[in-house]
């Protein structure tokens, strides 16, 4: 290793650096380190004329691994990743070693310890460069078709875009009519009705050569990996097709929530959940009458299935809000204002989540007579049965605790959705799972359709609640998502992945459990089960390499090797003490 | 701003507002393999997201999840980001595609060369409110937006030319020096200002200071006494250094320069000419360089010993100047091996009015007493009446001469009325406190004399007539008024005229006996020669003389390198800011002027001392410090100095740009409702009533303080109060509409402040908590398990109570009802979401449908979010309504993906 050529350059960063490490005597401490032939200063590394240098030294110099002593990697790693790569350098053998948030801005209180500190960590740096070896990016070349699983509004609007884009779509309906809750549900907030929505974007995709549309078609099995998916479809006829695609959406949509028998008078005539009185309303034209009696007054109940305490004796209680049901709910109460503006409304809630521009609806409801009672959660309405109306009655509303007893031919119980049961799809696709039985993403915040199985995206409600609006969103975001990745043609995966020491690896399954990847499978190599790592699933997490009781995982780029020599370098004295 | 360059570049995409929206389309369509232009107003792209200090639910840090994805953006080879950049238009094209003008604006610092170091703002002298850190604390006016910023480059925060630099006309950056005086750098003040004129120590005495005349605090307690300012840094740089601290430039230039006369333009000249390596010499006439800062400016105001070491300035570069050395032609200094002349030989001849008597001894003109006067050929007037005929300020430097040598009686008589007379109001007024009679309205008509000696004067009364050519009133004498007045000596000082009359020949020179120069390259007929200062624009002031030495050096310079003389500006000044908008920024502090010491009037006139005195440097600072920092930077070019990548350039102006795109993506985000709207909230009036983006600041990573204090006395709060549906769902506002994230950024917030002062009560005023989001209730239930109060009740209004508390009236809607007053240390208003309506002014058709409270319309919301009504234009984020990060990221991806079908559908 001492025929190494290593290039050493420490920056002054302008002073970030060298105010408070005296550079020149970090150079001189390093220079002579084994394998170095050159190492030099610059007043900032990142500028281009220092990168030309940079360029020049590795060409001129022949080196084969360089250290850049500056700032944090997360600054710029790229940029020296893509110096050297113009300098003729594999990227993986450059190496960044931070003595600025890691030295001297953490020691601007001065003294010589700066100095020495930085010294240590450009060796450390070193003695992973000496070890570094050339790395390659893995490239996969990706299939540019989509597979659409779910054909609600949300699976028909992503197949309708990605055909657009130029991405022959698979769709996939288990029922045998698309088109989900919307087709079913009638008017839609903030307009339109479900059924028309869906019939003008059926018509669409029909038109489409470059959609094929499965119903009463199921995914069975799922092989390959990102850009590279084979999926085996269960079509109506009871045949299996296979097909090649570069990513999956799913968009398998919600349930609604299905109260108890007799939860909040469920089961009795008259007390329906929002989704049937939503159909109700679709499919009646004539007055509102439940059981052959007219309606003069309905009450809703709010939060039915939605925001349950914790300490409920519900086994799983369903604490997440489901977002939409309230602005449906005062929608479902303007329909039938419109109806019938005679009608008595009475609604009882705990939030009203009319959020954004739904607040217009609240405002809306209110002025056309809708009547508002907040109740909170430990002291909820009770449904009183009486002979030809129901009797809602509500507390914690009025002066001295009284209470108030609503009056209603029809009791709306305004159910939130749940997460469709479908373990087969979870066991297919390897889709993670959060606490609330919806599909997780990798990151709430900023990747919120992406799965940690590349190249799965999951879109609309099969996430998490969401209005039609937002379903549709989020659909075309995940379209976004699989045009960015197949539309190139390739993807590169960082080389930073497990390898199996064959020879030690006794195959225990450890490494398998650790893996939050799926990244893990078991092999047979020359009779011997062993552990092998898939590389376009494999992260780098390196949760795989403790784990080993035999020693037998290692992690590119990161190996044992090249981390104990950083250790070494670094509680290594150094020699000369700075004054 | 001036404009220059236009290029053309052809897009797939604009996307205008690098926000998380911008940003997250700006991504996913590069990754598509479009390219994108991403134009972004600010210096940084991260839009809000960025500053926040944690985001709800997950309490990630804000800043470390945004600056990946600024990063990526960055350094996306299918993305170039215009910062500091606005769309002017957007057109569209007859085929479907789109035309889109945008500026660049300047931020003075070249971004390649600029590593982002910071060494700028360590050296700067302006400190301004940060706008990224919502106000609670400053910054300085060369900064780097803030530590994420991509890119990380500094800017300039100059917004335009500050009025009193703006005013001066030797381009003397007064604003500069103010700003380093206030910072105690009193050398580098003296220096910033050597770079423009080399004659501080007079200006200090003796400019007019048309730079005060401008000053925008003259408009409140009265002007920064900038002139005052110059004294103190120049006595003080002088008193340290009775010698320059240079010598001749190293390299020596060799074409040779001649300036005919000394006075401030010709030194000037010299000065700047000298500093490029030229060899000058001066010639002068008189037996000691100066001109008129010697010869007609009275040591009593200006101190020759000063304008020596001004001179000593020029000198110390090597220019050598040439007493009794009277030009006689401009061929001679030809011959002499001058490769350019520039004749600079003020006006120090008199005009004759041609009064009877005119040529009685006892008659003399102004410069010729003066000059007498000071070589002490006029001695002792003691008992003598002297009379100064004219209204300049030619004549009151003779009068008060006149006293100061002991006259009994020293008349000024003008023929037209005090407020007709040129010369300064200030200098008239020393004269009178001095004890200078002032007869206006009156003129000599003849001198009187006996054995050709002058005994008296008659003299006529006059009255105003018509405005003249000048625009004063001309005057006409009053018939019969005819009165005689005993006087042992006239001044005529009614006015003077350059001597050109050498030249006349060679080069043209105009009737009044100016010589006819360019007004803007100061050439004359001849070539090579060069003019300025009083030769060509007449009796003006040392400062313009100054400025026109200052470029006559300029081109002289690029005439002897063969350069074009058009084609070229100098001295090119940004447009001068407007005083009102100044004022009208934010709340000014009242600072009064703080007076210079003078010699009481009484004592003046017994010597020639010096009557004005200098500031102390306490004086000094504290009048600098009263400065308004009118255009933000100062121009004291400290920047400049410290730069180690020399990457600032104040000659760098806005750029006009055009590109041609198939889709424009609008991501420009929201504006931050501004609680000055509601005020019986008292914000801005009350210190601690702060709104929740300086919350979210207090509480970040990157927070301006190390803690979470209040801002009337840097106290721990704690016990705090959360308003929410500040500004939204509330008509009185204007805005009916919920703004969906404040619930959730209180109760965040509320969370942090739990971390950061345990001891603190938090309670959150509220009408409905919508946690609607994924893991937002479990969120919101969580802060109330960790002690958050939730009280429903709108909070009505605030007042102060005692130690900048605060009273909160609400309405109590669970407990009973009625109103109800509790008292809190800190109040954070949970400030909405409005729409920026600055995009709907993008289109130049202005048909950008917006819905009815000026969010862009999404035309069908629930099929194609993002659509708006123009085809090919697309919304993403919070330019079509109030969104979370995660709903925008969504409605981002939703417009990239409709904005990529759009380009696609075009291409098939």
């Amino acid at each position: 290793m001492e025929d190494r050529r290593i290039g050493v350059f420490i920056c002054y960063c302008g002073g970030n650096i060298s105010d408070y490490v005296e550079v020149e005597k970090v150079r001189a401490a390093v220079e002579n380190e084994p394998g170095v032939v050159l190492a030099k200063t610059q007043m900032f590394a990142c500028s281009d004329a220092a990168q030309d240098e940079m360029i020049s030294d590795i060409k001129e110099k022949g080196l084969d691994g360089i250290v850049v002593a500056s700032c944090s990697p997360k600054l710029h790693l790229y940029t020296f990743r893509a110096m050297s790569l113009r300098a003729g350098l594999n990227p993986f053998r450059y190496t960044q070693s931070n003595i600025r948030e890691q030295c001297s801005w953490a020691h601007r209180d001065g003294g010589p310890f700066a100095t020495e500190k930085a010294i240590r960590i450009v060796r450390a740096g070193i003695a992973r460069a000496r070890l570094s070896e050339p790395l390659a990016t893995m490239r996969i070349e990706t299939t540019p078709k989509v597979l659409v699983l779910g054909a609600g509004v949300a699976g028909l609007m992503a197949s309708l875009t990605l055909a657009d884009i130029g991405l022959p779509v698979f769709l996939v309906e288990k029922e045998p009519e698309v088109g989900g809750w919307t087709c079913k549900w009638g008017g839609m907030f903030p307009q339109g009705n479900g059924s028309d929505l869906v019939e003008g974007l059926l018509k669409k995709v029909k038109q489409r050569e470059d959609i094929t549309l499965f119903t009463r078609a199921e995914i069975i099995e799922r092989t390959g990996s990102v850009g590279d998916f084979t999926a085996k479809i269960r079509v109506a006829d009871g045949s299996v097709v296979s097909l090649e695609v570069g990513a999956i959406i799913v968009a398998t949509g919600f349930d609604t929530y299905r109260p108890a028998e007799g939860e909040f008078g469920y089961g009795r005539e008259g007390v329906w959940t929002l989704p049937e009185v939503k159909e109700w309303l679709a499919g009646n034209e004539g007055p509102l009458a439940v059981d052959g009696r007219p309606v003069e007054s309905v009450a809703y109940i709010y939060c039915v299935g939605s925001r349950q305490p914790k300490d409920s004796e519900l086994e799983r209680p369903n604490l997440y809000c489901s977002r939409y049901c309230c602005s449906s709910a005062l929608h479902t109460a303007l329909q039938i204002h419109e109806r019938n503006p005679e009608v008595h409304q009475f609604h009882l809630y705990r939030d009203m989540r009319s959020y954004g521009k739904y607040e217009l609806l609240y405002e809306e409801a209110s002025r056309k007579g809708s009547m508002f009672f907040r109740f909170e959660n430990d002291a909820p309405p009770e449904i009183l049965a009486e002979s030809r109306r129901h009797i809602v009655r509500a507390k914690g509303q009025l002066e001295g605790d009284e209470v108030l007893d609503i009056p209603a031919d029809l009791v709306v119980l305004v159910t939130g959705m749940v997460p469709r049961q479908n373990d087969a799809l979870i066991n297919v696709l390897k889709l993670p799972v959060g606490t609330d039985g919806f599909f997780n993403e990798i990151h709430p915040k900023l990747r919120p359709v992406e799965t940690v199985m590349d190249g799965v995206f999951i879109v609309g409600a099969s996430q998490g609640p969401k209005t039609l609006a937002e379903s549709v969103a989020s659909s075309l975001a995940g379209v976004s998502k699989s045009a960015a990745l197949l539309k190139k043609g390739y993807v590169d995966l960082d080389p930073y992945i497990a390898m199996v020491n064959a020879e030690r690896c006794v195959w225990c399954g450890k490494c398998l459990e650790a893996c939050p990847y799926g990244a893990i499978e078991k092999s047979v190599l020359e009779g011997k089960e062993i552990a092998s790592v898939i590389p376009s699933l494999c992260k780098g997490g390196g949760a795989c390499v403790p784990v080993c009781p035999e020693d037998a995982i290692e992690l590119k780029g990161y190996t044992s090797e090249e981390i104990t020599a950083a250790i070494d370098a670094l509680i290594e004295q150094v020699a000369a003490p700075v004054p | 701003m001036l404009l220059k360059t236009a290029d053309f570049m052809n897009y797939d995409h604009l996307i205008v507002g690098g926000g998380i929206a911008g940003m997250e389309s700006a991504l996913t369509l590069g990754d598509m393999g479009y390219k994108v232009l991403l134009i972004e107003k600010e210096a940084s792209i991260g839009g809000k997201m960025v500053l926040l200090s944690k985001v709800f639910p997950t309490l990630d840090c804000s800043s470390c999840i945004s600056t990946p994805k600024m990063a990526a953006t960055s350094h996306h080879p299918n993305v170039t980001i215009a910062t500091n950049s606005e769309v002017e238009e957007i057109g569209r094209n007859g085929d479907g595609t789109f035309r889109v003008r945008y500026r660049r604006n300047c931020t003075f610092v070249d971004n390649a060369a600029c590593t982002g170091c910071g060494e700028c703002e360590i050296a700067c002298t302006v400190s301004i409110p940060d706008e990224f850190n919502f106000d609670l604390v400053a910054r300085r006016a060369a900064h780097i937006p803030f530590p994420q910023a991509v890119p990380k480059k500094a800017k300039i925060d100059l917004r335009g030319a500050s009025p009193c630099s703006a005013a001066c006309p030797a381009g003397v950056k007064a604003h500069g020096f103010v700003s380093l005086v206030r910072s105690g750098k009193y050398e580098e003040a003296f220096h910033l200002h050597m770079e423009d004129a080399p004659l501080p120590g007079s200006l200090a005495r003796a400019c007019y200071a048309p730079c005060e005349d401008a000053c925008t605090r003259g408009d409140l307690e009265g002007t920064v006494s900038i002139r005052h300012i110059k004294r103190f840094m120049t006595d003080r740089y002088y008193g340290a250094h009775p010698e320059p601290e240079y010598g001749p430039p190293e390299e020596r230039l060799d074409k040779k320069v001649a300036v005919v006369g000394s006075g401030p333009a010709g030194l000037t000249a010299a000065y700047h000419l000298a500093r490029k390596g030229y060899p000058v010499t001066i010639f002068e006439a008189a037996p000691e360089a100066g001109g008129m800062l010697r010869y007609a400016i009275p040591p009593f105001r200006l101190p020759k010993d000063v304008v020596d070491r001004d001179i000593k300035n020029v000198t110390a570069l090597g220019v050598e100047i040439r007493a009794n050395a009277r030009v006689e032609s401009v061929q001679s200094l030809k011959e002499a091996g001058f490769d350019s002349v520039f004749l600079a030989v003020g006006s120090g001849e008199a005009w004759t009015m041609g009064f009877e008597g005119e040529d009685l001894e006892g008659i003399v003109d102004c410069m010729g007493f003066l000059r007498r006067a000071y070589s002490g050929r006029i001695g002792d007037l003691s008992g003598k009446t002297v009379v100064v005929v004219g209204g300049g300020n030619s004549a009151i430097d003779p009068a008060r001469v006149s006293l100061r040598l002991g006259a009994a009686k020293v008349v000024i008589m003008y023929r037209r009325s005090r407020s007709e007379m040129p010369a300064h109001d200030w200098e008239v007024q020393a004269a009178l406190e001095e004890g200078v009679h002032l007869q206006i309205l009156q003129n000599p008509k003849r001198f009187l004399g006996k054995n050709g000696r002058l005994t008296q004067l008659e003299y006529l009364s006059m009255k105003l007539g018509e405005p003249d050519a000048s625009g004063r009133r001309r005057p006409v004498p009053v018939e019969g008024s005819e009165a005689l007045m005993d006087a042992d000596l006239v001044v005529l000082a009614t006015g003077l005229r350059p001597a050109t009359f050498p030249f006349a020949g060679a080069i043209e020179i105009r009737r009044d006996e100016t010589v006819n120069a360019d007004a803007e390259t100061l050439q004359t007929s001849i070539p090579s020669v060069f003019a300025g200062g009083d030769a060509v624009s007449g009796p003006s002031s040392i400062v313009e003389a100054i400025g026109q030495g200052k470029r006559a050096a300029f081109y002289i310079d690029r005439y002897l390198r063969g350069e074009p003389l058009d084609g070229t500006t100098f001295d090119e000044r940004l447009p001068v800011m407007n005083k009102e908008a100044v004022i009208g920024r934010g709340p000014v502090s009242k600072r009064e002027p703080i007076r210079v010491k003078e010699i009481a009037a009484g004592d003046r006139v017994k010597s020639f001392a010096e009557v004005e005195g200098c500031l102390s440097e306490n004086d000094a600072r504290a009048s600098a410090n009263r400065c308004l920092d009118c255009a933000g930077c100062s121009e004291c070019h400290q920047c400049i100095r410290a730069c180690p990548a020399n990457a600032i350039h104040f000659d760098m102006r806005s750029e006009e740009r055009t590109a041609e795109v198939k889709s424009v993506i609008l991501s420009t985000g929201f504006r931050l409702f501004d609680p000055h709207e509601k005020p019986q909230y008292g914000y801005g009036r009350y210190p601690n009533v702060i709104n929740a983006m300086q919350m979210d600041r207090l509480l970040s990573p990157t927070r301006p303080f190390n803690h979470t204090l209040r801002p009337s006395d840097g106290k721990q709060p704690n016990n705090i109060a959360y308003v929410l549906c500040t500004g939204s769902r509330d008509c009185s506002a204007g805005n009916p509409l919920c703004s969906r994230v404040c619930c959730m950024y209180s109760i965040k917030q509320a969370q942090l402040i739990m971390g950061a002062l345990p001891l603190a009560d938090v309670t959150i005023y509220y009408i409905d908590i919508r946690a609607f989001g994924k893991g937002y209730d479990e969120f919101y239930e969580q802060a109330r398990g960790m002690g958050v109060a939730f009280v429903k009740g709108k909070v009505a209004r605030i007042e102060e109570a005692d130690n900048n508390d605060l009273k909160l009236f609400y309405e109590d809607i669970e407990g009973g009802g009625g109103t109800q007053e509790v008292e809190h240390d800190l109040v954070v208003l949970s400030v909405g979401l409005m729409p920026n309506k600055d995009v709907l002014k993008l289109f130049d058709n202005g048909d950008l449908a917006a819905d009815p409270y000026a969010w862009v319309k999404e035309m069908d919301e629930n099929l194609y979010p993002a659509l708006t009504s123009i085809d090919g234009v697309f919304v993403a984020g919070t330019s079509s309504a109030a969104r979370d990060i995660p709903d925008s990221i969504l409605h981002a991806g939703a417009a990239a993906a409709q904005a990529a079908a759009h380009v696609e559908r075009r291409r098939a």
